[in-house]
């Protein structure tokens, strides 16, 4: 039996979930930066226009890198856990860093 | 890598490719025009009326002058250390707000010393350039045109990920190939490739910023939003009064230092930084303030074609340099990193005539893209008995031709018009897109009807022409209408439009051969304009 193939017949459901769940998730990985590296609360200090500037190259790679996943359902389930995973990170960084 | 992965993200590129790259062509194009908007302005703009500017040591003078006559201009106005045809008075200031700016006025001293002051009347069309770049083309209203840019430039950004993987098996083979022989799509596949991987950075850093210009607000606000849970809720600035504040007194605003005094201050502050202008501002709040713009060539920039600080117009002091070039911390140096490699405003001329090529030759990926999806549907329809193209692939053909000839005419076109609308007009912005959007669309509309291989040459020659029309502008403009010619830079757009319009006429020689001489199933061929 030979490896399940690739093929571009999933894409609706690659690319949903590469826009739908990769946005929350690039917003908890820029956050998470946001928090780590800011110094004051100014909501346009460099650090956070930094923090906005990451969004477009994570959130680019997951759109362009979703088609790796070998169906729609695992795009959608492993996007998902990686959103627990980043907010839980985002909500640890929070917690410690005020 | 397996073959799979490759036949995937084959498909993937070609169909994001598709949607997105006409768009692109358009954003392009008119991208690389506005790499030269400086010099563009100032082959636009008509002479003014008033006195040549008066010498910095006179400028005081002048300062004091306006500030006596003019209560509008108390609250801010900017001295101009660079003067030229596209700013031609020393002084000048804008009237409104900041949300809603009224006319921008100039001032001068005439030889008998009397004030001078005009409404300036900035030619719109290097702004209409910009806007076509920034809304790929689009005729929408900003905030419906910016989130369609948003999502091309998304889709832009998975076709370059996916180009890449489908070159990267065959990279060490092909890289160097350029197999100009009997098959013609293997002569485009090379070009795109080689052109595609060789502007990898350049298209890596305008898809990366061209979703931000689309949809910063956005993340902005939901980074916000999160930021906000849980934290102490800040009290908001209570927004300002409405309508105009009143203008400062005479008095409150003349204790400030000369335009000299404060350049030789700020250059022992920050040697090498080149001062453009000064605007000397007064509020209630800040009393005196000001801000500088400025270039320094060693450092990027945040804008365009220059970096700010802002200063203290009593003591000269640089009060913050966020923005100011080689003089910012490291984490605003980061984010200016990103706007000045869109903006290509590092390094001089240099940089401005490579992104200007980059460009050019993203325009023509874009466009031998479309070729490529066009040649591959015409065998694969061959392969499965079709011996004529069928409609959608006609249409995609003469849409490949219409909306990048219609845009290269169209801007063509309304620049010339430049020297020969009445520049006082208010509604000008409104004719020159019309122009614009007139010549785009009958270009589209020519294709569609003519078919691909017909319309493009006599496309191409329309684009010539109407390039064409730049310089015999300048030549005929003073002679027949009000036009005029300014010496220095601005004949370098003279320049550069003689350069296109005559490769649009090799091309459309070129493209001519092709229809008459070219494979008879192909979408460019028609052998019928032979005989014709």
């Amino acid at each position: 039996m030979s490896r399940p193939l690739f093929t571009s017949r999933d894409w609706f459901g690659k690319a949903s979930a590469a826009t739908v769940l990769g946005f929350p998730l690039t917003m908890a990985l820029t956050c998470t930066f946001a928090t780590l590296f800011s110094t004051d609360a100014d909501a346009f200090s460099a650090q956070r226009q930094l923090a906005m500037w990451l969004a477009s190259p994570i959130w680019c790679a997951i759109l362009g890198l979703c088609f790796l996943f070998r169906n729609g359902a695992r795009a959608w389930g492993w996007l998902a856990l990686a959103n627990v995973g980043a907010w839980a990170l985002y909500a640890v960084a929070r917690l410690l860093l005020g | 890598m397996r073959t799979d992965i490759v036949k995937t993200y084959k498909d993937v590129h070609s169909w994001v490719g598709i949607i997105a790259g006409l768009a692109l062509f358009v954003a392009f194009y008119a991208g690389a025009i506005t790499m030269f908007a400086e010099p563009l302005n100032r082959w636009a703009s008509a002479p003014t009326g008033i006195a040549a500017p008066p010498p910095l040591d006179r400028t005081p003078e002048l300062i004091d002058k306006v500030l006596r006559a003019r209560p509008d201009a108390r609250a801010a106005y900017t001295v101009h250390l660079d003067t030229g045809p596209d700013q031609p008075a020393r002084l000048s200031w804008t009237t409104g707000t900041r949300r809603a700016p009224g006319p921008t006025f100039l001032a001068a001293l005439a030889p008998d010393g009397v004030l001078q002051v005009v409404r300036q009347d900035a030619s719109p069309v290097s702004e209409l350039v910009d806007v076509l770049h920034q809304q790929v083309g689009l005729p929408f209203r900003r905030n419906i045109a910016m989130p369609i840019m948003g999502v091309i430039s998304l889709l832009y950004a998975v076709a370059i990920i996916s180009g890449v993987i489908c070159l990267l098996p065959s990279l060490t083979k092909d890289l160097f190939a350029l197999r100009f022989g009997k098959n013609v799509k293997r002569m485009w596949l090379d070009l795109h490739n080689l052109l595609g991987l060789f502007s990898l950075p350049f298209h890596i850093v305008m898809a990366i910023t061209a979703v931000i210009f689309a949809f910063h607000d956005q993340i902005y606000d939901v980074q916000g939003a999160v930021n906000r849970i849980g934290a102490a809720t800040v009290e908001r600035r209570s927004p300002p009064p409405p309508g105009q504040p009143r203008p400062p007194a005479y008095d409150a605003v003349r204790d400030t230092l000369s335009p000299a005094e404060l350049q030789r201050r700020i250059a022992a502050q920050a040697p090498g930084f080149a001062l453009r202008s000064i605007t000397y501002r007064h509020d209630a709040r800040q009393a005196a303030h000001g801000d500088v713009t400025g270039v320094d060539l060693r450092y990027g920039m945040r804008a365009p074609t220059y970096g700010r600080a802002e200063i203290d117009t009593r003591t000269g002091a640089i009060t913050e340099a966020d923005y100011m070039p080689g003089r910012q911390g490291p984490w605003f140096a980061a984010v200016t990193s990103f706007f000045t490699l869109h903006f290509g405003s590092f390094g001089g001329a240099p940089v401005r005539w490579s992104y200007f090529l980059l460009g050019l030759a993203g325009a023509f990926l874009f466009y031998s893209g479309n070729l490529l999806w066009i040649e591959s549907r015409r065998r694969k329809e061959r392969k499965a008995g079709a011996v004529t193209q069928t409609r959608a692939t006609r249409i995609l053909a003469s849409l490949t031709v219409g909306v990048p000839l219609g845009c290269v005419a169209g801007i063509s076109l309304t620049i010339a018009a430049a020297k020969w609308l009445p520049a006082d007009r208010a509604d000008l912005a409104a004719w020159h897109s019309r122009i614009y959007y007139l010549v785009f669309v009958a270009a589209v509309g020519w294709a569609l009807l003519r078919g691909a291989a017909r319309s493009g040459s006599e496309l191409l020659w329309a684009a010539a022409g109407a390039t064409a029309a730049i310089p015999l502008t300048t030549i005929l403009s003073p002679a027949l209408a009000h036009g005029w010619s300014h010496p220095g830079a601005s004949r370098l757009v003279d320049l550069v439009a003689i350069l296109g319009a005559a490769s649009f006429a090799a091309m459309a020689r070129a493209a001519r051969r092709r229809a008459v001489a070219g494979p008879r199933d192909s979408v460019w061929a028609a052998p019928a304009i032979a005989t014709t």
